[in-house]
């Protein structure tokens, strides 16, 4: 019997040697060696300290949106709603960042990022008194609210707070003191990826050392169970729809104040889904969780410059990051029908 | 009904799930063309015996012969082709379907063979449905989506389809549990309809008044072996009842009777009702009272309402009237979590999906609901290290047999896995233990053990409220039994020198079946 380290690291590893096997075989197709592209990719993202720098920065709102991810995937509750709330505060943070009066100084920052957090957590509040109250479905209404937010943001930002010495769809930029520091000029790495690691790390004690992170475990793995030795489902598949909510809602803080200084369309391409890649290939574990936001940081910069260098486009890094995702996927599906059989016998 | 061919038969067939042997030799012969009621207690061994004749389990040991040749089944498939089917108690329909298209699901009559291009040939299934229900004498709208169907006519098509399919030998799971009583009338004509024209019919029921009225044949089945068979002619209720509830009735057992001081009432219900969730047995103006070192068993046909009576007394079903008070302190409104706190606990008897989270930690098992508590917590954070120390030392206190913490509770026998459960439950030395099915799968020594526990804690001072299918081990341990019966109360006896057969008596007759 192997070790539960290892069958973690097993269960880690697989699919992305199946998806990087893959790949291979789709750049064979198309002329290209994939050694030698897949050395490039790694010499793009961990070659230098400034490419290092990139692929951490890249990784910042990842952290953020897996561990939102994780933190309901853990309790059963298949949240995929963390995008809206990640958009939520991200607009949210950069309200602060230009509307508070300057003189705040440096305390905007604070400010900015626990009104994000307080907007994702209300945010995902309602899917989650829904789920808790009606058993409404939480795939359906976090997937609409994240269109909702997309609306919401889009709207704000070419009305209320759109800028006005821009053009359209871009609000003000940040006053300088809300500015998250950088921490390796000239690269954007930025103090996010700090408070990002932060998340995860109190993500993990919330996990193994707290009575609620104890009760959302269990709730994922058994809610008859759960109910029987008197825990409440509903306030616990609330509770974890709404630190889910804070967190995102901080990464999209992070992002605004560290990354961009701005909101505007586009300000998450898909963080929150790539997020939810992450959260499922660590198996919500927290060291899972940095290991797999730090590749998929990793392909998205080096994507970039290897489509610059070489006649590779982008979509070949989406491949293999949907490939990722797919059989990180099947994994899970494989050991809840296992877990499914064993019950019914 | 004499000189009957055989349609179906079992010779010594074995099957065991672990230590537990579900099926521990059975010879059964069903008459074709005859209506045999199977009946015994939940875990006899009905379904099991059921999945062999269907080829969803192998048997370990033994032979099963469709027309006196044996069959070796390893797939349904192969069961179904040899005429065997079964009418389960959820009905496999889909449901927004029209009845005519759950009909022929799976096996569509085609109008051209092209593979993935050929047609359904709607007129002939509609006239193959016709003819079927026309030959059992019911009359279906085939156009009504399955989801919008009364369920005894969905239970008809159910029938129509295994007929169609060409089964001669029919399978009914309890086919009475979801229907009124002249929709049971129904069904039994259409049975006796079918059983003369030659189909054979098997019929597991709880409600005796069922299988005399409807059956030809009885057997009953009794801890993996059929314990009584004969024909309907030939037998009473009351044989089938005492047969049911077990034969060896005068054991002296008394080794624990009446050495306990019953003291102050811990526990009052009064007038208590529960309305129906999902099929589930309402209660009605239930009353009793719970006094310290007291033992009170709940006995009755399994679903009469003695486990919703335990799951409002925890907390995990709701009242509708009445109410409960514990010292004297009305609990009726409050949650599980509450009144755990007061100091009640409950084994549940669903211990895979309820009494335990298999797939968690044995650690997080033993720990759970106190998971909260000082000194393991501080209402927030926990404790690691004091958890770990308490979680070993509940284990060891009913010597748990485990290999390590950070295993999942699945790993363990039956029998430790409820002694891990009582571990847990008596941990925070509660007042009232409310216990269901107490030894569920659970070897000789692991009940003699778990017997002890229940016993031990009535002796310090608890009080214990327990129901259990095996009337004598409520017996064994009972100071006092209550009967239920159609989530009524219908009769008291006491425990050590209560006559089973009265017993038995109570739970069949009184009310009874007949719901």
């Amino acid at each position: 019997m192997l070790s539960s380290y290892a069958q973690k690291g097993i269960g880690f590893a697989l699919p992305l040697i199946v998806a990087f096997l893959l790949s291979g075989v789709l750049l064979v197709i198309i002329g290209e060696n994939p050694v030698k592209i897949y050395s490039m990719l790694v010499d793009e993202s961990f070659g230098s300290s400034r490419r290092i720098a990139a692929t951490l920065s890249a990784s910042t709102p990842l952290l953020f949106t897996a561990v939102a991810t994780a933190i309901c995937f853990r309790s059963g509750a298949f949240n995929v709603g963390v995008e809206g709330a990640f958009l939520i505060g991200g607009l949210g943070a950069v309200f602060c960042g230009f509307f508070l009066p300057v003189q705040l100084g440096l305390s905007i920052i604070p400010i900015a990022i626990i009104f994000a957090g307080i907007l994702g957590g209300i945010w995902l509040y309602f899917p989650g008194y829904l789920l808790a109250k009606f058993e409404v479905d939480e795939v359906v209404s976090t997937l609409m609210l994240n269109f909702i937010a997309i609306a919401i943001t889009g709207y704000l930002i070419n009305g209320p707070l759109l800028s006005p010495t821009s053009g359209n769809n871009v609000t003000p930029v940040i006053h300088d003191v809300a500015k998250l520091p950088r921490l390796m000029p000239p690269s954007t790495l930025h103090g996010g990826f700090i408070l990002g690691l932060i998340s995860v790390l109190i993500y993990g004690l919330w996990c193994n050392r707290s009575s609620s992170g104890f009760e959302s475990a269990l709730i994922g793995l058994n809610q008859r169970f759960s109910r029987a030795v008197g825990i409440s489902v509903q306030k616990t598949l609330i509770l974890v729809m709404v630190l889910s909510g804070i967190i995102g809602g901080i990464g999209g803080a992070s992002h605004g104040l560290g990354q961009l200084y701005r909101f505007s369309d586009g300000f998450s391409p898909g963080y929150g889904f790539t997020g939810m890649a992450v959260a499922l290939l660590a198996r919500n574990s927290p060291i899972g969780i940095i290991a797999g936001s730090i590749l998929f940081g990793a392909l998205a910069s080096a994507g970039t410059t290897i489509q610059l260098f070489s006649d590779i486009p982008l979509d070949l890094i989406n491949i293999i990051q949907g490939t990722v995702m797919i059989f990180a996927v099947i994994e899970i599906a494989r050991l809840s029908l296992r877990k499914k059989i064993r019950a019914e016998l | 009904m004499k000189k009957k061919t055989e349609a179906l038969q079992a010779t010594n067939v074995h099957k065991s799930y672990g230590l537990v042997k579900a099926n521990d030799g059975i010879d059964l012969q069903i008459f074709s063309g005859t209506i045999h009621a199977l009946v015994g207690e939940n875990g006899a061994g009905k379904s099991t015996l059921m999945r062999i004749f269907q080829g969803i389990e192998k048997p370990d040991l033994g032979e099963v012969f469709v027309d006196n040749e044996a069959v070796n089944f390893t797939n349904p498939k192969q069961a179904l082709k040899m005429g065997i089917g079964m009418v389960h108690q959820e009905f496999m329909m889909a449901p927004d379907l029209s009845l005519l298209e759950n009909l022929i699901l799976g096996e569509e009559p085609l109008q051209n063979n092209l593979g993935v291009f050929s047609r359904i040939n709607w007129t002939q299934a509609r006239v193959e449905g016709d003819e079927l229900a026309k030959n059992i004498g019911v009359s279906i709208d085939w156009e009504r989506k399955a989801n919008s169907t009364p369920v005894h006519i969905l239970q008809f098509v159910e029938i129509i389809r295994l007929l169609r399919r060409g089964c001669r030998i029919i399978i009914l799971d309890e086919p009475t549990a979801v229907l009124a009583p002249p929709q049971v009338e129904e069904l039994f004509n259409l049975l006796r309809k079918l059983s003369k024209s030659g189909t054979t019919i098997i019929f597991i029921s709880h409600k005796i008044n069922e299988v005399v009225a409807v059956a030809d044949y009885v057997s009953v089945m009794r801890r993996g072996k059929i314990s009584f068979s004969n024909t309907i002619d030939n037998t009473s209720i009351s044989e089938i009842a005492f047969h049911i509830v077990g034969d060896n009735e005068k054991k002296t057992n008394n080794l624990k009777g009446g050495d306990r001081n019953i003291g102050d009432i811990l526990l009052e219900i009064n007038d208590l009702s529960s309305n129906t969730i999902n099929k589930s047995q309402e209660l009605s103006a239930i009353s009793l009272q719970l006094h310290s070192g007291q033992i009170l068993g709940v006995a009755g046909v399994s679903g009469n309402g003695q486990i919703e009576l335990l799951e409002c007394v925890i907390g995990l079903r709701g009242a509708s009237a009445g109410s409960i008070n514990l010292k004297d302190q009305n609990i009726t409104q409050l949650g599980v979590f509450d009144r755990r706190r007061l100091g009640i606990s409950y084994v549940s008897s669903d211990r895979a999906n309820e009494g335990l989270s298999l797939s968690s930690s044995i650690e997080d098992n033993i720990i759970a609901g106190s998971h909260r508590d000082s000194p393991i917590s501080n209402g927030h954070t926990l404790n690691k290290r004091i958890m770990r120390a308490t979680a070993v030392e509940r284990l060891d206190r009913l010597s748990v047999k485990y290999g390590n913490l950070n295993e999942t509770a699945s790993s363990l026998s039956g029998g430790n896995q409820q002694k891990l459960v009582f571990a847990r439950e008596i941990s925070n030395d509660p007042s009232v233990l409310v216990v269901s099915q107490p030894t569920r799968g659970v070897d000789l020594n692991g009940i003699k053990a778990i017997h002890d526990i229940i016993i031990d804690f009535a002796s310090n001072g608890g009080a214990v409220l327990i129901t259990s299918e095996e009337l004598e081990e409520l017996q064994k341990l009972s100071d006092e039994i209550i009967v239920i019966s159609n989530g009524k109360l219908v009769g008291r006896v006491d425990g050590q020198n209560s006559d089973i057969k009265e017993i038995g008596r109570m739970m069949v007759v009184q009310g009874g079946g007949n719901a």
